[in-house]
């Protein structure tokens, strides 16, 4: 019954195509859009992520994500060094201020001071090494930011920015993971940051540091001891991920996946039941002959899955596909599709599946075999 | 004579209306109707008379207002439904004026459908259902979507359908009504000496006197009622 089920199915190519093209759209929305929104938000803690020898982050209570960050006293650091079960804890400065390139154009960049001695949170690199930065005037910039500032152009020693009047030589192109706001990643030493950001009173953004304790229970303490702000590395991910949450962001991608879930489901279960009337005839003789409810259920149902399985494998690739592409926009680097967002994405379409073989088969179950008698 | 073990098929005081208060019409009234097993019974009459009621109240699709039917012993209106599906699925074949076949399936595959409903693999049942056209004289458009075949030819695809499970009762509602002289002779012609069996009856609905000479017995129906049963019109005719 169920080779007898898909055959009918087949024969009205029509409207089999057009079901599982609609849930391919559905799942290729459904897929794109989640996965750049979790690789979006996931963006959020490239920078924390990035400190790896860290495990614990320590900042000024106002400072809500990484990327809105008030400076602490400078005093801050002997304290923090004073905590019972802190290992060690070093500086580490950002900023984000405007920088002009050699050839004119103005961008704001983020600017990341490493600390000197113990070169804590000092990148991986793609081209060249890290060491240049603790030379004063040298930075490094990530990918994407080496694309913003000079676009178009791959990478050559010796291009420079300025920033606040001094100028800064690029010395290779850092691994640093892509920000959420975009920005150019720039890393120097704490004592070339300090020096570009002149004037201001405070300039430790960030303390951060390592404990052998537990870094959550730690950090609680020192939330509670003082009047910072303390996380642990994955704790402040967290917090900054859930931030940027809390701030609406997720709402358009939201919206897109309502609007993919809805059509495809309107549009696959409609498509259905118009299948299943214009079938009826021929159901209706099944029945005379002798099949029954249950095996007209396995037919639905059968019919359903096979729909399913098309579309969902068939917008999974085109997913893959377009998220291989765009993962060229260096924005976008280093975006994938997590499996947790494939198997909501298979749930979602399974779900629709199933209401459409439910509905399908009420409607089967209301055929009256005598009508077959008429013409 | 027929013993009276050989009754196929017997109703009992069938009565069936439809609707309610004025618009209420009774369409049977009173049936009392046997058919037998090796025999073709023929049920006519003028059209809108209430045979496709009767057969329909018959093969169980339709319950009767009032009375009793029996097939083959049994009493399809005390079973459950599930029950009746099984026992129409085991001991009916039925042959409709429109074919009535799915167009999604080819000539041998629609044949083989009451097999496959009653679970029989799909290679086993295709087999034995091209061996029936086979003896139909449809060999060679077995595998052959409908929308391919002429009229008659359906209609032959609809009579394998009908014989592929050995039912023990056939149904026909009117086989030759949308078919031209020739095919409709043709396929009456092949009910008569395929479909026809010592332990099968036959019943077929018709208004068309051209293929009266086929049946064994004819039962005549007016206005919901049995006027006269005529008994082996083919040896009076002879
Ligand atoms: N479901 C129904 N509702 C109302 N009237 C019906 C229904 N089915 C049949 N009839 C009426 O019953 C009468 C007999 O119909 P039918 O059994 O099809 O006659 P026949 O097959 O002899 O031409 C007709 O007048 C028809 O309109
Ligand atoms: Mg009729």
């Amino acid at each position: 019954m169920i080779s007898l089920g898909l055959q009918i199915l087949r024969y009205d190519r029509a409207k089999y195509i057009a079901m599982v093209m609609a849930i391919a759209l559905a799942s290729f929305l459904i897929q794109n859009q989640a996965s750049i929104l979790v690789a979006f938000l996931g963006m959020s803690g490239s920078q924390i992520k990035d400190v790896r020898e860290a495990n614990l982050w320590i900042m000024e209570p106002d400072t809500e994500c990484f990327d809105q960050a008030k400076p602490l006293r400078d005093t801050a650091l002997q304290t923090v060094r004073g905590i019972p079960g802190i290992d060690w804890a070093v500086p580490l400065i950002k900023v984000d201020t405007n920088a002009r390139t050699d050839d004119g154009k103005l961008r704001t960049v983020t600017l990341l001071g490493v600390d000197g001695t113990n070169r804590i949170g000092e990148p991986r690199m793609c081209i060249g090494s890290a060491s240049p930065i603790y030379l004063k005037g040298n930075a490094i910039v990530d990918p994407g930011g080496w694309e913003l500032l000079f676009p178009g152009t791959s990478y050559t020693p010796g291009r420079s920015i300025r920033i606040h009047d001094q100028w800064l030589t690029i010395t290779g192109i850092s691994n640093a993971s892509p920000p959420f706001t975009g920005l150019p990643v720039l890393h120097v030493s704490d004592r070339t940051a300090k020096e570009l950001i002149r004037g201001e009173t405070r300039t430790t953004t960030f303390i951060v540091g390592r404990t052998s304790q537990d870094p959550d229970d730690l950090s609680k303490y020192i939330s509670r001891a003082t009047n910072w702000r303390a996380y642990s590395r994955e704790g402040f991910q967290t917090q900054s991920y859930t931030f940027y949450e809390g701030q609406g962001v997720p709402m358009i991608f939201y919206i897109t996946i309502a609007i993919g879930l809805t059509v495809g489901a309107a549009f696959t279960a409609q498509t259905f039941i118009m299948f299943i009337k214009e079938n009826a005839r021929g159901i209706t003789m099944l029945k005379v002959l002798g099949v029954t409810h249950g095996q007209l259920a396995v037919m639905l149902a059968a019919q359903a899955l096979m729909v399913m399985l098309l579309g969902l494998s068939l917008g999974t690739g085109i997913a893959a596909f377009v998220t291989e592409s765009i993962t060229s926009i260096p924005f976008l680097r280093g975006l994938y599709i997590p499996w947790q967002v494939v198997a909501l994405c298979s749930a979602f379409m399974a779900l629709i599946s199933a209401v459409t073989a439910a509905i399908g088969f009420r409607h089967v179950t209301q055929l009256q075999p005598v009508t077959v008698f008429r013409s | 004579m027929t013993s009276p073990d050989s009754t196929a098929v017997s109703c009992h005081g069938i009565r069936k209306s439809f609707g309610t208060g004025d618009t209420k019409i009774d369409v049977l009234r009173g049936i009392q109707f046997e058919a037998h097993r090796g025999e073709m019974t023929f049920l006519v009459g003028p059209s809108g008379c209430g045979k496709t009621t009767l057969i329909s109240v018959i093969a169980g699709l339709l319950d009767p207002s009032e009375g009793k039917v029996s097939i083959f012993g049994q009493q399809l209106a005390k079973m459950t439904s599930r029950d009746q599906i099984l026992f129409r699925r085991k001991n009916l074949g039925f042959v409709f004026q429109q074919y009535n076949l799915l167009p999604a399936l080819t000539a041998a595959e629609n044949a083989a459908v009451p097999l496959l409903a009653a679970g029989v693999n799909r290679s086993t049942a295709v087999k034995r259902s091209k061996e029936i056209l086979d003896r139909l004289g449809m060999a060679s458009r077995a595998d052959n979507y409908p929308r391919t075949l002429s009229g008659g030819q359906q209609q032959r695809v609809a009579l394998a359908r009908a014989l592929v499970h050995e039912p023990r009762l056939i149904i026909c509602d009117e086989p030759t009504a949308a078919l031209d002289h020739k095919s409709g002779e043709s396929v009456m012609e092949l009910l008569a000496t395929s479909a026809v069996h010592p332990d099968r009856a036959v019943v077929v609905v018709t208004h068309d006197n051209r293929v009266f000479h086929f049946a064994d017995r004819i039962t005549h129906m007016e206005d919901g009622i049995i006027t006269h049963t005529e008994q082996n019109p083919k040896l009076q005719a002879a």
